[in-house]
Formats: C-alpha cells, structure tokens, sequence
C-alpha cells in the first residue's frame, strides 16, 4: 500500500471552466478520496430580491449564470407568474420554449468543446465552439443579447420574432445539424477518445438515485426523468423522447448529450411551425402577491424556483424570499462518488462529466 | 472504431474562411437588436428619474439641480430596463458595443433647462386622482407643496389654503418623484 497524499486540485486549473476545489486523497496514482469545497464565486444573489422590484429582478436573476441565464429567467418568471396567477400567452410560451431549447444546444457544444479540451483535443474544441457561435448569432439576432438576452419579463416576453426569421433559424438548424454531426462522430467514434471516455467513472442506477442525480447525469445512469415532462414550456405539445442510456460511464454521459442535441434541434423546429400568433405579453400590474414552486428541465438538469410574497395584506413590489436549486448542487455528490477509486489522469474527464456550473450553485 | 475521424473535420476547414474576424481592423457587423450601449436625446430628457430607480446596476444618476444625466458605462449591463420604463422613449439603445477601455468611464450629458409648463386646471375638490396613478392621502397630507416643486412636469396643484391637492392625470408621468421627496410618505403611486 503507497502512502497517502493529498492533492489540491482547483480552484484554478487549466481543465476547470469554474472554481471548484477538491482535495484529492491520492494512493498511489488511484483517487481514494475527494472533499470538495465551494464558496469561491457567491454573489448574494438572491439576497437582492430584498432591494430589487420583482419585474427588475429577472435582470439579476438572469446574472445567476452565464450559459443557462435563460433558463434562469424563465424560472422566475414562471415562478412569479404562478404565485401572481397570471396566465401568458400561447406564442410567449412558444418562444420561451424556442430560446430555452436554443440555449440547451449552446451549452451542450460548449460543454463538448471543455470537454475535447479537458482530454487535450484542442481543435476539437475550437471547432465545437466555431459551430456553437451561429446559435449565439441567433440569440444576438432575436433578442439583442449574445449571452444573457434579457427578454423573459413576468407576464410574457419583450421581444416578438417575425415569421422570416423564424423559418432563418428552423433552415439554419438544418444546415448547422451535419455540421454538429461530424463533430460528434468524432466524440463517439475516434479511438483516442473513447480511450478516455468508455468505462470511466462509472454511476450504477441505483447509486444515481441514491444520491439524487439529476439532468444528462441521471439519464445516462438509466434514469428516465427529465423535467419537461412536467407541463411547463410547450413540450407537450410538440412532443420530445427524452435521450437515456444505460452505462452510466463517462461516454454515456457524452452521447445523452450529444443526443439532446439533435432533440433540441427537433423540438425547436417543431415549435417553429406550430406558433401561433397572437400577443407575446399580458399586463401584470400591482404588488407581488402569493407564494409558488416550479421546477424546469434546465441544461444541466433540474432546477427548482421559489418566490414568495410577503403576508397577506403587507404585499410590496418587493419578494420576502427568492430560492434557486440548481442541477450542479445536486450532482455533485455524485461526482465525489465517481472519483472514488479512479486514475488521478481520469479526474479531469469526471469534473466535466457532469458539466458543473459553481456559478449557479452559488449564486 | 475509426482512427482519424478529425482529419474530414480538418481537411475541410482547410480551404474555407477562418471562422474568426480580424479585430478590430474588420468591423464587426451589429444586428438591429444588439443591445450595445443605452443612448440618450436630452432634448426630450424631463429628469424624472425613473431610469436611475429601475437600473438594477444603479449605473444611472440624474441630478436634477445639475441638470445632468450620467451613466457609469462599465456598470451598466445593457438590459435595456431604463429604456423599457422611460415615460418620454428619450433612451433608447444604440447596437454598437462601446469602445474597451482600462478605465471606468462615466458619461455625463447636460440636459437644456426647460420651463415648467403651466398647470392646466385650477384646484378641484377631492385628495384622490383617480383609480390609477398618484394617490393622495388626504389624512395624512400637510400640503407643503414640496410635490408640486419637484414634479418635472408639472401635474401636480397644490393649495395650502384651500387645502387642496390635486394631479393632472394626463400630465402625469409616473416617475415617482413627488413620492419619494414627500416628508409624510402620504403619497402613492
């Protein structure tokens, strides 16, 4: 038996996007052990809820993260709405639902790309990126914002997008899904690569509902749940397979995504030609009233929403609490138990598996 | 199984444009929506101040006895929230990304004295304005007349005698103003 040491791994790491620290207990070259800590990038995000108006404080909350801001939004707002009871219209709902799947298929290639990066495959994951920039041109075209759009508010949404357009980006997916095709022959099928991905931190079905996995993690451990069953957005209506697979190894949790991203793709233009037309907003006027709980599916898994009001009678424009649980909070347990007993060359490869964003979970 | 798999991906971007601008000497093309920098036309500027209240970035300060509108450009996270709320569209945002800088650039624009125009209707009975808008609370109200002096638009009479308060509803912008330099808090929008 070697002697024991202990490796500080991040918060800054060539292979990290975001700062996380783990110690890692070393035996030789095996992992034994992994304590993560976190509290490098809190914000006091939801704190604010105490001095920003509800309908000003979709701007903050869209801030929580980068890749998933409108995710975010979305989430408040429906949250908002849901306590206020207000109903939004059928084309918001539809193009909530065309941003929000736009925004899983920009994560899901920038996770690809950190990912080629992760395992040194660096023009792999410049050429992920170069694809995921015609998803932000859209963004930049429809909403104005490349990043954080900034067009979810409570009560519907602030920017309608035409019909040309719409049918621009339904032909532009088209032509960008051969693209993301040849790319992602190379995840599943290029030999170096599956040198790094197959058999590698393995999550049995039963360890992944144990320990409360959510989102792409979960489904590549078999795990049928993904959130957009749960009515919100128009998935129902347009109808999606969720992408589940049995292994429960690092290439699994590659190809679920890789998977959602031609789901995306599908569920977008499908959305596209069912819109209707009509309004994209309703007038919410007045205090904020009521408390509520919504839950949506967002990239990296599920997310839950909390707003609530103060009491009856003592309302303001202003929430007595705002809570976000984001997907990476709760599948990091998992990761510590997935780097038990793997290589120490192999950690890199299963921080990113499960596409961490410290970001949200800090807030 | 395959061994170069990346090779097609290579050899075909080998004779295609590279995916990259040559910054800045290429200029970037913005789109009609980029949401670049918040733009202000000070002719149209009432110094009602509801931009500076709603920024959740508190990039915007209007001074009112300086007559300026300010902005922190490094601050400001270009939500668009101020022109969204503005009651005259005087700010309105522009596509252009402003230029980077090593320093935290403040823009201040000096806006045109204008006067206040005259109130419309002599005072009428009632503390109320109405179902919608500023309210008054006539309990509570002392009528100073500080309301009537901050009010960029001058909707609102106030007669000390007469004991009456009144708002010209058409006039009335909602900046919110004359509730917040109100000593007895008995206004409300």
């Amino acid at each position: 038996m070697g002697k024991r040491t202990i490796i500080p791994f991040g918060p800054q790491h060539p292979v990290l996007p975001e700062p996380v620290h783990l110690d890692l207990v070393i035996e030789d070259e095996k992992v034994v052990e992994a304590i993560p800590s976190i509290g490098f990038i809190h914000r006091g995000l939801e704190k604010l809820v105490e001095k920003k108006e509800y309908p000003e404080m979709v701007y903050v909350i869209e801030r929580i993260c980068g890749i998933c801001s409108f995710g975010h939004g979305w989430g408040y707002c429906a949250a908002a709405e849901g306590a206020m009871g207000v109903e939004i219209p059928d084309r918001a709902e539809f193009l909530r639902t065309i941003w929000h799947e736009l925004s899983r298929v920009h994560s899901h290639l920038l996770w690809l790309g950190l990912l080629a990066d992760g395992f040194g495959f660096e023009s792999l994951f410049n050429h992920c990126w170069r694809v995921r920039e015609t998803i932000l041109d859209i963004f930049e075209e429809t909403t104005g914002g490349r990043v954080i759009f900034s067009v979810c508010k409570v009560g519907g949404v602030r920017k309608d997008v035409d019909a040309d357009t719409l049918k621009r980006i339904a032909d532009t997916l088209e032509n960008i899904k051969a693209e993301i095709k040849t790319l992602c022959d190379v995840f599943l099928e290029d030999v170096s690569v599956k040198n790094r991905l197959v058999g590698v931190g393995y999550l049995s079905k039963q360890d992944a509902i144990d320990l409360c996995t959510v989102g792409p993690m979960a489904r590549a451990s078999g795990i049928n749940q993904d959130l957009r069953y749960n009515g919100h957005g128009k998935y129902l209506e347009v109808g999606f397979t969720p992408c589940v697979e049995e292994q429960g190894d690092c290439y699994a949790r590659c190809k679920v995504r890789i998977d959602e991203i031609f789901e995306s793709i599908g569920i977008i233009q499908r959305c596209i030609e069912a819109i209707p037309e009509g309004a994209i907003d309703v007038p919410v006027k007045g205090k904020f009233t009521g408390e509520f709980i919504t839950r949506m599916e967002q990239p990296r898994g599920e997310a839950v929403y909390y707003a609530k009001a103060f009491d009856p009678g003592k309302e303001t424009n202003y929430l007595e609490r705002m809570r976000v649980r984001t997907p990476t909070n709760m599948n990091i347990p998992a990761m510590v138990k997935t780097l038990q007993g793997c290589d120490l060359a192999d950690v890199p490869m299963l921080v990113l598996t499960i596409d961490p964003c410290i970001s949200c979970t800090e807030r | 199984m395959a061994v170069f798999k990346m090779a097609k991906v290579v050899l075909n971007r080998l004779f295609q444009k590279p995916a990259t601008l040559m910054y800045p000497v290429v200029p970037r093309e913005w789109t009609e929506r980029t949401r670049g920098h918040i733009d202000i036309d000070v002719d149209q500027c009432i110094k009602c101040g509801i931009c500076a209240r709603k920024c959740p970035t508190n990039a915007i300060t209007v001074d009112r006895d300086a007559s300026t509108w300010e902005i922190q450009r490094m601050q400001c996270i270009q939500c668009g929230c101020c022109a969204e709320v503005c009651p005259k569209k005087c700010l309105s945002m522009a596509p252009e990304y402003t230029t980077p800088n090593t320093i935290k650039v403040v823009d201040k624009f000096d806006i045109p004295v204008k006067e206040k125009p005259a109130p419309k209707a002599a005072p009428a009975d009632g503390a109320a304005s109405g179902e919608d808008g500023l309210k008054c609370n006539a309990e509570e109200c002392v009528y100073c007349g500080l309301c009537a002096k901050t009010c960029p638009v001058g909707a609102i009479t106030v007669d000390r005698g007469e004991k009456k308060w009144e708002v010209d509803k058409d006039a009335c912008v909602q900046c919110g103003a004359c509730v917040d330099k109100c000593p007895k808090k008995c206004l409300s929008l």
